[in-house]
């Protein structure tokens, strides 16, 4: 690691030398933040890659994103991240908080980034769908279709995999298999969902992150789940008998945001900014299976792989309220604990 | 230090108890340093949080104490711990006298075989019990295979799942003190009693028990301790409906961001722990040689 950043620093160094523009200095650096694995390293390979080479500007990478940590670097006031991928709902709670540095309205002026993703204090990273994934080799060739299904223990019996943490995804599903229509959901009616999720609590085997996910549906452990489709996306490649429905698709979205009193806060905003740009976004959705959270992105994409994204599936898609979440963020995260700890 | 010692006869200065209390003194201030800097000082600070957030008052405690799921959390924990314990020591007991009994070359091999086990990655080994206790895991696979079972057991996800890794996890740390206290015993004793007309049940009682509890309460405190505030094998091999509260703790800090409430559950469970300590040192000393 330290000795990347020296080799980094010294490249800027005789670079901006020999060019004699000298507009980056061999100082300016960046820490970026996210969730590791393979979508830590596609945000690699299409943001800070590129960025390095265009700016002068190295880009350090750190992670896991930890909320916790998160929140003791900017009470502390030593804040050695400057760019992190959170989940949507914590960036609204968060701005709320004040724990987020509110970004240049440049940024988000342009009209370019979908607005469900975007405010004064994020800009989209990815964009995400929970789709129904299945293995149909450990289902007698029978394919669920919709989230009611994962809760039809006779039709489709075993395992069934959930996310774990308290998040936007599984007691929507619980109220849609409950039949509950998609433009009512919101506010969530929590005792309805848990005790529709209660008739399978003891069928559920819970996912806390995407390779265990992957994990558990390509061995058949759990034949059945909620998977990000990114995720999906990745098995398909090599397993043909995981196969996936988009029936009301969920769509959430990580987002991208500074902390307040990063300390590179004016080289965050320039990442931000090629981060969320058309070919930033473009190129991030190429390696991941994501949709671009930048609505100029698909039409620099190959239409072949534009067709696999989320956004191609709209009509069946259903978005999780980002706002309802970080309201009762709190409220519904004790509770969800306290059932899953019953 | 401007006394000097007054030199003895044999100049033998060193051993007078004072100066060697001293000496040792200095020699571990490095350490001590170290733990007031990185341990105390954030403790008391996140005791400070449990008392003064949201606003200050017991509230957090209030709530501790005031909700069944939490209470649930450290009944389970406290199960956890136990059962645990328990299984590791009548697994490490024929372990740690088989090492002091067998032949050299033997016991070096075992030796080395339970040193091996704690020098392997803990995340390594706990993803490992994974692979073979879950439903399509060799485990299941095999006893399925010979007929035994028709159905998968439920071996992960649920109590079994924990108790399995975590005794794999502890025995070295059960085995170790055992066998250190076993090693000196010297078997005329027994000889010796037997000889005086005591039955095999009075040596047991009177004589091997009360020279090996010093040994059995060292592991087991130790065990007891470190289970108490296990993280990684729970959450990975445990159910939710079994969570222990080091991922409680977890829980509130990095998802709910709800430090107040988990500096309370912390400092409960650190009020605890002191106390099994103290209750140990009052009966066993520091787990030293000295049986009573």
């Amino acid at each position: 690691m330290k000795a990347c950043t020296l080799i980094a620093a010294s490249m800027l160094a005789i670079s901006a030398t020999l060019s004699g523009i000298g507009s980056a200095s061999a100082q300016d650096s960046m820490v970026f933040t996210s969730w590791g694995g393979t979508t830590q390293e596609a945000q690699k390979k299409a943001w800070a890659e590129p960025f390095t080479a265009s700016s002068g500007i190295a880009v350090k990478q750190d992670g896991p994103t930890d909320y916790g940590k998160f929140k003791a670097m900017v009470e502390s006031g030593n804040v050695n991240w400057d760019v992190v991928d959170v989940e949507g709902d914590f960036a609204v709670a968060a701005a709320k908080a004040g724990l987020l540095e509110p970004l240049d309205p440049a940024l988000t002026k342009s009209g370019d980034l979908d607005p469900r993703f975007s405010s004064a204090h994020h800009v989209g990273s990815f964009y995400y769908s929970f789709v129904l994934g299945f293995n149909k080799a450990k289902l007698g060739g029978k394919e669920p279709k919709v989230w009611a299904d994962l809760f039809d223990t006779k039709a489709f019996p075993g395992k069934r995999t959930f996310y774990k943490w308290s998040a936007p995804g599984v007691l929507e599903i619980a109220l849609l298999a409950d039949g509950v229509k998609p433009d009512k959901l919101y506010p969530l009616d929590l005792d309805r969902a848990f005790k529709k999720l209660d008739t399978i609590k003891p069928n559920i085997v819970w996912w806390s992150g995407g390779a265990q996910s992957q994990q558990l549906l390509a061995s058949g452990e759990a034949p059945l789940g909620m998977f990000w489709n990114g995720r999906i996306f990745a098995i398909q490649a090599e397993n043909p008998q995981v196969g996936l429905s988009w029936e009301e698709n969920l769509t959430a979205a990580d987002v991208l945001v500074i902390p307040k009193g990063a300390k590179n806060k004016a080289a965050a905003m320039k990442f931000l900014a090629a981060a969320s740009s058309a070919q930033g976004q473009a190129d991030m959705a190429v390696k991941t299976g994501y949709a671009p959270t930048n609505l100029k992105s698909a039409a620099l994409m190959d239409p072949k792989v534009a067709a696999t994204l989320p956004d191609k599936f709209t009509t069946s898609q259903i978005n999780l309220d980002m706002a309802y979440w970080a309201a009762n963020r709190d409220e519904i995260g004790k509770r969800w604990y306290e059932w899953q700890a019953k | 230090m401007t006394t000097v010692p007054t030199p003895s006869l044999a100049g033998e200065v060193d051993l007078s108890p004072e100066p060697r209390r001293l000496a040792g003194l200095g020699a571990v201030a490095p350490a001590l340093g170290l733990l007031a800097l990185f341990f105390v000082v954030p403790v008391v600070a996140l005791l400070l949080r449990s008392v003064l957030e949201p606003q200050p008052g017991l509230q957090n405690y209030a709530e501790v104490f005031g909700s069944t799921t939490y209470l649930k959390v450290f009944g389970n924990t406290f199960l956890v711990a136990g059962l645990v314990t328990l299984v590791t020591l009548l697994l490490a007991f024929p372990v740690a006298w088989f090492l002091a009994v067998a032949p050299r070359r033997w016991s070096a091999l075992l030796f080395g075989v339970i040193v091996l086990s704690m020098w392997t990655n803990l995340l390594a080994r706990t993803y490992a019990w994974m692979v073979l206790l879950q439903g399509t895991g060799i485990i299941n696979r095999m006893l399925m295979q010979i007929g035994l079972i028709s159905e998968p057991l439920s071996l992960i996800n649920n109590l079994v799942g924990v108790t399995i890794g975590m005794t794999y996890i502890m025995l070295p740390f059960m085995i170790l003190p055992l066998h250190a206290t076993i090693r000196t015993l010297d078997p005329t004793v027994f000889q010796a009693a037997s000889l005086c007309g005591a039955s095999r049940f009075q040596v047991f009682r009177l004589v091997f028990a009360p020279l090996v509890a010093s040994g059995v309460a060292a592991g087991v405190l130790m065990v007891f301790v470190m289970s108490l505030g296990y993280f990684v094998t729970p959450a990975l091999l445990g159910g939710t409906s079994n969570m222990m509260l080091a991922e409680l703790i977890a829980q509130l800090v990095q998802s709910l961001l709800n430090w107040g409430l988990a500096g309370a559950a912390a400092f409960i469970l650190l009020v605890v722990t002191l106390a099994i300590y103290a209750v140990q040192f009052r009966y066993f000393g520091f787990g030293g040689g000295e049986a009573r």
